[in-house]
């Protein structure tokens, strides 16, 4: 620990650490454009700069190691000049077209005019006229006028994904960001460049020009596409008080933990799939109770009466061992806990079916091979996955529960349908409007993930707990809502189920019943 | 038989009178309240693109009224609720009856009347009956059965109640100075001429008790800026829940007051029909000039001289109503009692006092 | 009773002056009545439909989207006015345009002048002064809300 002084404040920091970072520490924000935390510093946009007692000229914040008793300013005049200079050479060539600029309102540079430029600009003549329109692969396309040759983005894919796709061509003013020959970007992590980048010089087709990011607002969620749980946000669209928008969810982008931070090459990416995957939570999705006999407009407490009545038939009859259950790995915890309670425990049904979920190909940075977002706390629950099989479930089954709420994998339930056309009473429980929702004689539409609330167990063994983002469509609730009133109505365990009025009640009683929640 | 037809043909011909000059009310308000705000006013009522100053304004608003729906809320008492404007309109409209509009012309040798009935209780007729029409106000808002129109009918009959008072009391005086209680002797009187030149109008005998009836009588009137039973802006009056015909009988019914008062304070303070210095022979000016006419040249001019008073009150009356601000409640009752009755009272004393000399 | 009589007085003085009012106008509605042109008028209205007043050059009357040269909107889709418009009666979807030099333009720019309010805040906030509301037109009602909302082409097209 070491003693520095930073505008007549005395912070302690670690030694050896930066003094960007340690101003960081002691909340005084240094302007930088070209230096990332997850990257080792370049000092190539000459932003930090700031002024340290002793030395002769101003030295750079991100690449400054902190000394005992070092005292640093960071908004003295000498600073301050030294900044909008920075600024001005850096717009002298910028194209000043933020109108059509994606990257407007969230854009350091932007930003950085406005809290330390705000000079009046003495660039008279005309400015040099660059690629506007490069495309990089992946979707992501280089504007070479608005590039601030912070390298960023050729650190990101030299160091991270270790790919070298971009590199810096030429020298001096004719610098530019480019792609070797034609190779075009292909890696699983090209969105993040996006994010990383400045200014806004390279943007991705899924988001350009679709609306403006002032629009979105941000809900902080967790990534179920695989059992990584990458913190996520989805900005989505509130809407306009007259207009519809075309979809909700915008784009996804990466959430920085502070306990991922350390983490320099996990912590702030995520990958394509994830960020790119998100069309599911707007397309097909099921916002009706439907019932195959009757009427089809229903109340959320007829649906789930109708359910409990076909539950106590069985339990009238003492045939509970033909009641059977598909489940699936894309439930929180909480759900899942809930399934078991009612099926396992309440009802005694030993026929709790996961489908086997394809294992598909792993990267060794964040993907993983298992793509469903909580196998780890179906296992920790209790249920022992491949324990029953195919045949199992369906073996004299009268009463089949199925919760389907994978957007993909669609082949296993269409390998599954025309074993569970046979069963005679069949309940779905699913947020997509699929071609096999007319086979069930009772649809309840559920919540995607980033529209509830619970927790998933990603690989890694942490529980990681999310909020709502969205409001669920139509009569959509989410899982743990349906179980608990089916709980409720079924009235074997009426008690128990009386006091759950949120996902935080499940847990809490999770966390009395199985050890690995409680601890 | 031949009476009975010759008042019909009064009735008729005195109701047509006040109908016609109530409905041309409306018009002259709002061209009136224009004028004095510097603006043109309705104009633009026409009849195949003739517009002559807007006056089929009124005959486009009776449309109007009358292809309305004819609205009677669910929770109302049917009947009474549609025999409350009726009621209102009617009582008033038979007080027209007893004012005199000119001296009695000679048909074959038959003397007959300018006036439908020479009642010899007249004054009390007219208060009576429009003291009677606190039924019609008081009525619609109970029988909306909704409590403002409820709260709106209390407030307009207390204070057409309270302002009765007041009014009665102003015409005592005028009873005192004129000892009669008929219309047609009460003109007669002022006919006669004081110190040789002043006609003798109830105006120059009673001027305290021409103030006080012309504020309790525009207080009857219901208008700004006594119009607290309605209040048509702000406040929920008693005919809120009227609509249509029934609305703009009530509407009808205010004009319908304010010509009844112009034809009081013109009979009971400003000589009625008479024109001054003008006798059934013709004038006989105070500076000695005479200016002899025949008998029914005589009539007429006392007619237009009555019609032209009674228009100069409705007039004043308007003008009136767009110039103040309407009352506060506690106000106008302060008015009334504590103001008002006192000042009759007092000026019945005077006049006692006076006319004891 | 002295206070009383201060009252009394100004409701005289009130009741002289709209008589004033009423006697001088009249005086003037008669003599244009007969013919007799004067200086002053009897009322300071103006008859609107046949009698119009001169259009001020800042008013702001209804909207038109400017062109370029080769007849493309001027409006690069930067949803500023969108954003700033305090009635959200701005609506506009962007495409990428080929041309590089423009890259972005409105494939929808919908305004719906049922839910205007004719602050001008858009023409304020438009950073290549593409929408303005200098038509002079302000007689746009309509018998339907349908009507109300005028469309990219309607914008562009606008007289003037």
């Amino acid at each position: 620990m070491v003693e520095i002084f930073i505008n007549d404040r005395s912070i302690k920091v670690p030694e050896g650490i930066t003094v960007l970072k340690a101003a960081e520490r002691a909340g005084i924000h240094i302007p930088h454009i070209c230096y990332h935390e997850a990257f080792a510093p370049e000092g190539s946009c000459r932003m930090c700069l700031v002024e340290i007692e002793g030395h002769l000229c101003l030295e750079l914040a991100c690449a400054t190691q902190v000394k005992e008793g070092m005292k640093v300013f960071t908004e003295t005049e000498n600073v301050r000049q030294a900044r909008q200079g920075v600024l001005e050479f850096l717009l002298a060539e910028h194209p000043m077209d933020c109108p059509i600029c994606d990257k407007a309102g969230e854009c350091t540079l932007q930003d950085y005019y406005e809290q330390y430029g705000l000079f009046e600009s003495t660039f008279m003549e005309q400015k040099e006229r660059k690629d506007k329109n490069v495309p990089l692969g992946k979707g992501l396309i280089l504007d070479r006028e608005r590039c601030v040759l912070c390298t960023r983005c050729v650190r990101f894919l030299r160091d991270i994904t270790q790919t070298e796709e971009l590199g810096v061509f030429e020298r001096g003013v004719y610098s530019e960001i480019g792609i070797f020959d034609q190779r075009l970007i292909d890696n699983n992590y090209a969105g993040n460049l996006t994010e990383l980048c400045p200014v806004g010089a390279i943007t991705d087709k899924d988001f350009r020009f679709k609306t403006r990011n002032w629009f979105l607002e941000k809900g902080a969620s967790i990534c179920p596409l695989c059992s990584r749980g990458c913190n996520i946000f989805i900005e989505h669209h509130p809407g306009f008080a007259r207009f519809d928008v075309p979809k909700r969810v915008y784009r996804i982008t990466s959430r920085v933990t502070s306990r991922e931070k350390d983490q320099k090459e996990k912590g702030y990416w995520i990958c394509d799939i994830g960020r790119y995957g998100y069309s599911y939570m707007d397309q097909d999705r099921a916002e009706k109770i439907v019932l195959k006999q009757g009427d089809s407009a229903l109340d959320p407490k007829k649906a789930v009466t109708y359910a409990a009545d076909q539950v106590k038939k069985l339990i009238y009859k003492n045939k509970l061992n033909r009641l059977g259950v598909i489940s699936n790995t894309w439930l929180t915890n909480e759900e899942l806990f809930l399934v078991k309670k009612i099926f396992t425990e309440n009802l005694e049904s030993q026929k709790v079916f996961f489908p086997t979920t394809a294992q598909r190909e792993a990267d060794d940075l964040l993907l993983t091979s298992d793509r469903t977002p909580n196998k780890k706390g179906a296992q920790e629950i209790g249920f022992s996955l491949e324990a029953i099989s195919e045949g199992q479930v369906f073996d004299g089954t009268e009463l089949l529960f199925v919760f389907w709420a994978s957007p993909f994998d669609l082949d296993q339930l269409t390998g599954l349908m025309s074993k569970i056309k046979e069963v005679q009473t069949k309940i779905l429980f699913t947020p997509f409007e699929r071609e096999w929702n007319k086979d069930f004689d009772l649809v309840i539409p559920t919540a995607v993930p980033a529209e509830k609330a619970g927790s998933f167990t990603n690989e890694d063994e942490r529980i990681q707990h999310f909020g709502p983002v969205l409001y669920s469509p139509g009569q959509a609730r989410a899982e743990w809502e349906w179980l608990v009133s089916l709980g409720k109505e079924i009235k074997v365990d009426f008690k128990s189920y009386a006091r759950l009025s949120s996902p935080f009640d499940v847990f809490q009683m999770m966390k009395k019943k199985i050890k690995f929640f409680g601890k | 038989m031949i009476d009975v037809l010759i008042i019909l043909v009064k009735f008729v011909g005195a109701i047509v009178w006040f109908l016609v000059l109530s409905l041309y009310l409306t018009w002259a308000e709002r061209k009136e309240s224009a004028v004095m705000q510097d603006r043109v006013g309705a104009n633009r009522a026409n009849f195949f693109g003739i517009r002559v100053l807007g006056l089929f304004q009124p005959f486009a608003d009776a449309i109007k009224m009358m292809t309305k729906e004819d609205f009677t809320p669910e929770f109302s008492k049917k009947f009474l609720h549609n025999l409350a404007p009726f009621l209102s309109f009617f009582f008033v409209a038979v007080t027209i009856a007893t004012i005199p509009f000119g001296s009695p012309i000679q048909i074959s040798g038959k003397e007959i009347p300018l006036q439908v009935v020479d009642l010899n209780v007249g004054i009390l007729f007219v208060l009576a009956f429009l003291a009677l029409s606190i039924y019609g106000v008081i009525l619609s808002g109970w029988v909306s059965n909704n409590r403002w129109t409820l709260l709106g009918g209390l407030r307009g009959s207390a204070q057409l109640i309270s302002y009765e008072v007041a009014l009665g009391l102003s015409l005592i005086g005028i009873v005192m100075v004129f000892p009669s209680l008929q219309f047609s002797e009460i003109v007669g009187f002022q006919s006669e001429v004081l110190f040789g030149w002043l006609p003798k109008w109830g105006i120059f005998l009673q001027p305290l008790g021409f103030i006080i009836f012309l504020m309790a009588a525009m207080a009857e009137s219901e208008r700004v800026p006594f119009d607290l039973p309605e209040g048509e802006s702000e406040i929920v009056g008693f005919f809120t829940e009227y609509g249509g015909l029934k609305y703009g009988l009530y509407m009808f019914t205010d004009f319908m007051k304010v010509l009844i008062i112009s034809c009081l304070l013109t009979t009971l303070f400003f000589g009625g029909y008479h024109v001054p210095w003008l006798s059934a022979e013709g004038f006989h000016f105070p500076w000695g000039g005479e200016w002899l006419l025949p008998y029914w040249l005589v009539v007429v001019f006392q007619v237009i001289m009555f019609n032209l008073k009674v228009f100069f009150f409705c007039w004043l009356q308007i003008l009136v109503r767009w110039t103040y601000p309407r009352f506060r409640y506690d106000q106008l009752m302060d008015f009334g009692w504590k103001f008002l009755i006192p000042l009759s009272l007092f000026n019945i004393a005077a006049t006692a006092f006076f006319m004891s000399l | 009773m002295f206070r009383l009589f201060g009252y009394f007085i100004e409701i005289i003085r009130g009741i002289l002056i709209t008589a004033r009012h009423f006697i001088v106008n009249m005086v003037f509605h008669i003599l244009n009545l007969f013919g007799i042109k004067t200086k002053r008028k009897g009322a300071f209205t103006i008859q609107y439909p046949e009698q119009k007043t001169e259009i001020a050059e800042r008013h702001r009357s209804l909207h038109r989207l400017m062109k370029r040269e080769d007849g493309k909107p001027r409006c690069v889709a930067c949803m500023l006015c969108e954003t700033v418009c305090p009635s959200e009666c701005i609506y506009i979807e962007a495409t990428e345009d080929p041309d590089p030099e423009i890259q972005k333009y409105p494939s929808t720019f919908i305004i719906d002048l049922s839910r205007c309010c004719f602050c001008g805040f858009c023409v304020e906030a438009c950073p290549e002064d593409a929408i303005r509301m200098d038509t002079g037109e302000v007689e746009f009602a309509q018998y339907n809300r349908k009507d109300m909302v005028l469309d990219l082409e309607s914008l562009l097209n606008e007289p003037k």
